[in-house]
């Protein structure tokens, strides 16, 4: 999806519709346990905003779903700590300052400009 | 100094690491690996080194710029640096290729990861913005930058064509 792509040349899958169900992280990936997980509510919430993105700006997800999921869970996780889905891709001197400023919230300025 | 270490680290500075390739792509494992000052026998996935290691394929937690900086002119080989996030979806995209790029390529080069949340400093020291963000490093010396996940092939061309250009 290119609103949860980062500003890197990772290529964007294709094949799912808009009424996909939602990304679950594929069986041949990896298992993530991060010290801090979002919360399920956020990650909800994002899964969503996410899906609705995709939609509206005729994107899709990642044909690697491991990808996505590991992408919302970095939107949920930032929304959750500061309080803006701050992009997961990136490295931040100051990230509460970057949420406030906005450019880099999800969807940023160079997706959206893409 | 030195980072604080992954599971099972002894006495006489040995580190004993039951991981297997598998569980080493679980985050939860992939915690810190320490560089003591000198480093005498130690064990890295079954695999035992003695004086001067060669360390396979490294992540760091919470390295102290200095020892990071250490690493990088002690190490015998160029260095390539991985800075990624926990949850940067094309980050852990590259965590199964840097392994299979650090298998084909141990002789040329050292792969180090660097968790950029860890450690704020050393990415901040080289001014990381888009992760993944790899550096390739020869003697101490950044020599190559560039950013986003790709496939292996590419990800070696890349590293060799680096690497010619050096010599």
């Amino acid at each position: 999806m290119k609103a949860l792509q980062a500003s890197t040349s990772y290529n964007v899958g294709f094949g799912i519709s808009a009424a996909a169900p939602p990304p679950r992280p594929s069986r041949h990936r990896h298992v993530i346990l991060a010290q801090v997980e979002p919360t399920e509510k956020s990650v909800e919430i994002m899964r969503k905003f996410s899906e609705q993105y995709a939609r509206r700006s005729g994107t899709y997800f990642c044909v690697e779903k491991g990808v996505t999921s590991v992408v919302i869970k970095g939107l949920a996780e930032h929304k959750d700590t500061l309080g803006a889905p701050l992009c997961p891709c990136r490295h931040y001197d100051d990230k509460y300052a970057e949420a406030q400023q906005g450019f880099w919230n999800c969807p940023c300025v160079p997706m959206r400009e893409r | 100094m030195a980072t604080t270490v992954a599971a099972g680290v002894h006495g006489n500075g040995a580190i004993a690491s039951s991981k297997s390739v598998n569980s080493l792509r679980k985050l939860s494992h992939l915690s810190s690996l320490q560089f003591p000052t000198q480093l005498r026998s130690f064990t890295i996935r079954n695999q035992t080194f003695k004086s001067k290691p060669t360390l396979h394929l490294v992540e760091a937690k919470q390295q102290t710029l200095s020892s990071f900086v250490d690493v990088l002119e002690n190490s015998d080989r160029p260095v390539l640096v991985d800075f990624f996030a926990t949850w940067c979806g094309p980050c852990q995209f590259m965590v199964p290729i840097l392994e299979q790029v650090s298998a084909l390529m141990k002789d040329k080069i050292q792969i180090l990861k660097i968790d950029t949340e860890e450690n704020h400093s050393i990415a901040d020291k080289y001014r990381i913005e888009a992760l993944p963000t790899f550096i390739l490093f020869k003697d101490g010396k950044p020599c190559d930058r560039f950013e986003g996940a790709m496939a292996a092939e590419k990800l070696i061309q890349r590293i060799e064509t680096s690497l010619k250009v050096e010599q």
